[in-house]
Order: structure tokens, then sequence, then C-alpha cells
């Protein structure tokens, strides 16, 4: 197993993807609707309640901070979408099933080529939602406090990287069984719509009177994590267990 | 030493027996022509040989590995041209692009690399063209461009699927040229589908027929040609006066057949050893100026026709 020819695989994705303007800035775009989101709330409370602004921030953070996450899988899982249906429908394939790559280093490849633009967005996006967050309070001259805050970037970290695993393969294991890119797409809405779910526990944590419990963020992020590589792992384990050359160059 | 052997190698596709225990040993350095009608299963035996698909019953050995337990090590060592291969490359990469990312995926030294691709890009006469995206060159130079990828990594065994189908007469000369010098010169094993029966006839040294997944029947091209009959098909060209020509050659009860094509009269003969001069003899006393008279050689066109019919054992 070489990771070399894995990284050769996800170079070579990488650099097609991004040649296609509509795909990067369309991926830009999706990813920036988390950030935007939570920099517009963070704004609206510093506009309407300055002084109480870093507390009332400090206090939402669980809830709002997932956002980032949630919004993240959905680039992950149209990019991976077009790893292995995408080349099927081009015809491409082939050629490539030909070569002396083995399973695992053309799926890691294909996971690679998937994970890291998707990290790279999520990485992007917690960053501009920090630096903004502490633009904002220091024009207003208000504490400066983080968000996402330490319990979310730690859920973000850790959760967000894994459940995009999990999405990625999911999106492997389906490209045995659908042709075309759009059914791929299909597949791929749904199975957003359950991985999403882990991330929205913390919001649990807030009380009826909107009070939130710390205890119980960080609880519900461990329960998150936890979730979130079982998904992976297994969703792996099937994504290469069941992958099926014969299947892939079938009509 | 054979570098391909083919035992009894069967393809399922739920209920369709798209290959069906075949037979085959192909010798180091030949070039192998399969041959067949659309369906009879030629692309199927490429894939199972390439690994790509895998066989429900028998096997096969490509350079000493076996298909099921070393595919890797067999695709180490093939060169693949798939069907539609044209269709096959990175439309936005270029030329270059391409055979860097499949030479590198093969394992080429990256300094030997870009000698390699030069050298074939400029023998098939895409070196200028190689920093156009693959998608916006010519079907031909496509076909090429994809020849090349299967080329790069000097493997012992080709397999091509259906070479020249998308390439003009001149291009498709080139390719049976390149094909036959590399046999010679690297002792590359070439295996090639193909329908074009006068192509085949030229290149291969051995062929096989295949229908329903099944070789009907395999062996030496020249062998094979052999088995005919001795022609009785004539080919007539006179110069002017065709119609004429046509009329008496028709009113001869011994012609079985006659066909006109372009230029020339092709005609079935009955006992051609005494027939011949009777008609040679009516034509010139007509006066029709004959320019050729000639025998058409046995082709394999006829061997073909007759064995997918179901004629020759
Ligand atoms: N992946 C597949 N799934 C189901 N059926 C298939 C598949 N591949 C081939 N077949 C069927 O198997 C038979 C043999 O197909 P194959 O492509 O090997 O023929 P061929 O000799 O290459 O024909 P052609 O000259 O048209 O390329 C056909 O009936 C085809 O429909
Ligand atoms: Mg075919």
């Amino acid at each position: 197993m070489s990771l070399q020819k894995s990284m050769l695989v996800a170079r070579a994705d990488l650099k097609m993807a991004m040649k296609v303007n509509y795909v990067k800035y369309g991926l830009i775009l999706i990813a920036a609707i988390g950030p935007v989101m939570l920099i517009l709330t963070v704004l609206l409370i510093a506009l309407t309640a300055p002084t109480a602004a870093a507390a009332t921030l400090a206090m939402i953070d669980p809830l709002l901070s997932p956002m980032i996450g949630i919004v993240a899988i959905i680039p992950a899982s149209l990019i991976s979408a077009n790893a292995l249906v995408g080349e099927r429908e081009q015809n491409t394939l082939e050629p490539l099933l030909c070569t002396p790559l083995t399973d695992r280093e053309l799926l890691l490849g294909k996971l690679l080529s998937s994970f890291i633009p998707s990290i790279a967005l999520l990485l992007g996006s917690i960053l501009i939602t920090e630096v903004c967050t502490i633009f904002i309070l220091m024009y207003i001259g208000s504490e400066i406090v983080l968000i996402p805050g330490i319990s979310s970037l730690f859920l973000l970290l850790t959760a967000g990287p894994t459940i995009i695993l999990a999405m990625v393969s999911v999106m492997i294991l389906i490209s045995g069984k659908v042709k075309r890119v759009y059914e791929a797409y299909q597949t791929s809405g749904a199975t957003v719509m359950i991985f999403i779910l882990p991330m929205l526990l913390p919001m649990i944590s807030m009380d009826a009177g909107g009070n939130v419990d710390m205890n119980l963020v960080w609880f519900s992020n461990f329960i998150t994590l936890l979730i979130s590589a079982i998904l992976a792992i297994a969703t792996w384990a099937l994504a290469i267990g069941r992958f099926n050359r014969d299947k892939m160059v079938s009509m | 030493m054979d570098e391909v052997i083919i035992s009894g190698l069967t393809k399922k596709f739920d209920d369709l027996t798209a290959v069906d225990h075949i037979e085959l040993s192909v010798p180091e350095g030949s070039i192998y022509g399969l041959l067949g009608p659309n369906g009879a299963g030629k692309s199927t035996t490429i894939r199972l040989l390439c690994t790509l698909l895998r066989p429900n019953e028998g096997t096969a050995k490509v350079g000493g590995f076996d298909v099921i337990e070393s595919p890797v090590q067999v695709r180490e060592i093939t060169g693949v041209l798939p069907e539609e291969g044209n269709h096959t490359l990175y439309q936005t990469m270029s030329a270059y692009e391409n055979l860097e990312y499949f030479g590198k995926l093969y394992g080429i030294p990256i300094n030997e690399l870009h000698g390699r691709i030069e050298e074939l890009l400029t023998f098939m006469d895409l070196w200028e063209r190689k920093d156009d995206p693959a998608g916006e060159l010519s079907t031909g130079n496509r076909q090429r461009l994809a020849l090349c990828r299967a080329l790069l990594h000097r493997p012992k065994v080709l397999l091509l699927d259906e070479p020249t189908s998308a390439l003009d007469p001149v291009a498709a000369k080139r390719v049976r040229e390149l094909i036959l010098s590399l046999a010679e010169k690297y002792k590359q094993t070439f295996f090639i589908n193909s329908h074009n029966l006068s192509e085949v006839q030229r290149m291969c040294d051995r062929i096989a027929i295949i229908d329903e997944g099944q070789i009907l029947i395999s062996g030496d091209t020249e062998e094979l040609r052999s088995r005919l009959q001795a022609s009785e098909n004539f080919r007539i060209r006179v110069v002017e006066d065709q119609e004429t020509a046509l009329s008496i050659i028709k009113s001869m009860n011994f012609v079985t057949s006659v066909d006109r094509e372009a230029d020339s009269i092709l005609a079935t003969i009955d006992d051609p050893i005494n027939n011949n001069t009777i008609l040679l003899q009516a034509l010139l006393s007509k006066g029709v100026r004959i320019i050729e008279f000639a025998e058409e050689e046995a082709s394999l066109e006829d061997l073909y026709l007759d064995v997918i019919k179901g004629g020759v054992k």
C-alpha cells in the first residue's frame, strides 16, 4: 500500500476539479453559508445589545457554532459524489482501474481528494468566523469571546473531520450502485440529512430557561465525536469491503 | 513461451454468458487478433485479461501471473487500450498531463518520464499538441494519445480493443506499422480485438474467431487462410466498354455469379481451368479491351463469414 500513489490520485482529482470555476466558486459559496450566518448573528447581537454581547455570545456558542460543521458536510458530499461515479460517467475509470493501483490505494486517493478540500473549507470557515467575531467585538469595544468558542472548536476540529470522513465513505460505498452523478447527488442529500444529526446534539444542553450547562455541552460533544467515529469506521470498512471492480465497469 | 494463457475462461452477466469456456494461448512476441461480430465477447475477454472483470469460471495467466491471484502484477505488465479509447482520456488535462499522470501511476521513474512522453508523442505526431486539453483534440488524435498511454510504461503485453477503429486510413496504417515494429523490437506481445478483417489479416500472425462467447476457430493466419478452397473468384477490369463486357460475362452458363464494383467486375467461374479461356476469347472477339483478369486471393473474410455462419469446421 503506497500513500504516494493515493496522493497522486488525490492531486490529479483536485487539480481537475479546481480547473472548473463553477465547481471551485460553487463549493466556496456553499461553505460560506456557515460563517456568513454566524457572523451576521454576532453582528446582530453586537449592534442590538453591545454591553451584553460577550456574555450572550459565550452562552449561545454551543448552539450556534456547530452550524459550520453542518454546512461543511455538504461540499464533502458534492466532491465525493464526483470522485468515482464522475469518473465512471466520463469513461476515465476504466484506464485508471487498469493501472497497478490496488483497491485500497485507489479508494484512499478518492477519499483524500474529497477530504482535503473539505477540511480546507472547514478550517477556512472557522478562521474567518473567529477573525470577524474578534473584529466586531473590538469595534464595539466589548470584551472579546471566541466564536466558535473552545468547546465548539473541539467539536468542529474532531467530530467535523470524522463526519466528513464518514460522508465520503458513504459516497464511495454507493458508487458501485449508482450510475450517474445526479443519482449520487440525490443519495448524498439524504445522507447529509442523517449525518448532521449528531452535530445538533449540543443543542440539548440548553435548558427551558435558555441557560446552557457547559458540562452537558462537553458531554454531548464527546457523544457526537463517538457517534461520528463509529459512523466513519463502519462506513469506511464497508466501502473497502464492498468495493468491487466488477461492479465499477458494469453497465 | 506463451505470454497469455487462457483456460476455461467464463464470464456471465446475469443469464448471459458473454465469454464461454474459452481456451487460447498467445506466444511471446506475437500479434494475436481476436475477431468477432458485435457482442461476441471480445471486449469482455480483454477486460478479464486486464483484471477489470473477475471470471466466473476458469482463469488466465498473463506474463506468468494469474489474473485472479496476482491482479496487481498483471496490471503492472499490461498496457490497455479500452474500447472507444478516445473517450477515456481526462478531457480537461492536457495531452502531456494525461500521460504524466498515468506514467506516475505505473511507477515510471521521474527522470525517465519526460523523455518517454516526448518520444511517444513525437512518434504519434502529437508533440505539437502536447499542451492542448485532450478534450479539444480530434477523435483520431485522442485515439493515438490513448495508445501512447497504453505504451508508456513499456508493458510486456498489450491488450488493444479496436485500436484503429477511430483512425483514418493513413493513421491506421501508422499504428499497424508501430505495432509490428514494437512486436519485433521489444518482443512485446499484442492481443488485439477487431472486426476489421483485412487489418487483422495484414497485421496478426495468429487469429481466433469468437462468436457468442465461444472460440469457433483459432490458429496461424496463413494456415487458416489456406484452409479455404482454391478460389473461383476472378476480377476483370476493362477499358470503357464495361456494359458490353458485363452482358458477355452474364451470358456464360459457367459463370455462377457476377458482381459489379466501381471499376471492375467480379465473377465466380465454375471450373476456371477450362472456362477462363472460353470467357477470354468471347470478350476479345467482341473487341473488349482487358486491363486485368486476375484471381481474387482467398481472404480471411470468406473464412470469417463461413465460420460465423457455421460453415467451415
Ligand atoms: N458489464 C456488462 N453487463 C452486462 N452485460 C454485458 C456487460 N458487458 C458486456 N455485456 C454483454 O456481453 C456480451 C459481449 O459483449 P462484449 O462487449 O464483450 O462484445 P464485443 O465482442 O466487444 O462487441 P463489440 O464488437 O460490439 O464491441 C454482449 O451481449 C454485451 O451486451
Ligand atoms: Mg467490444
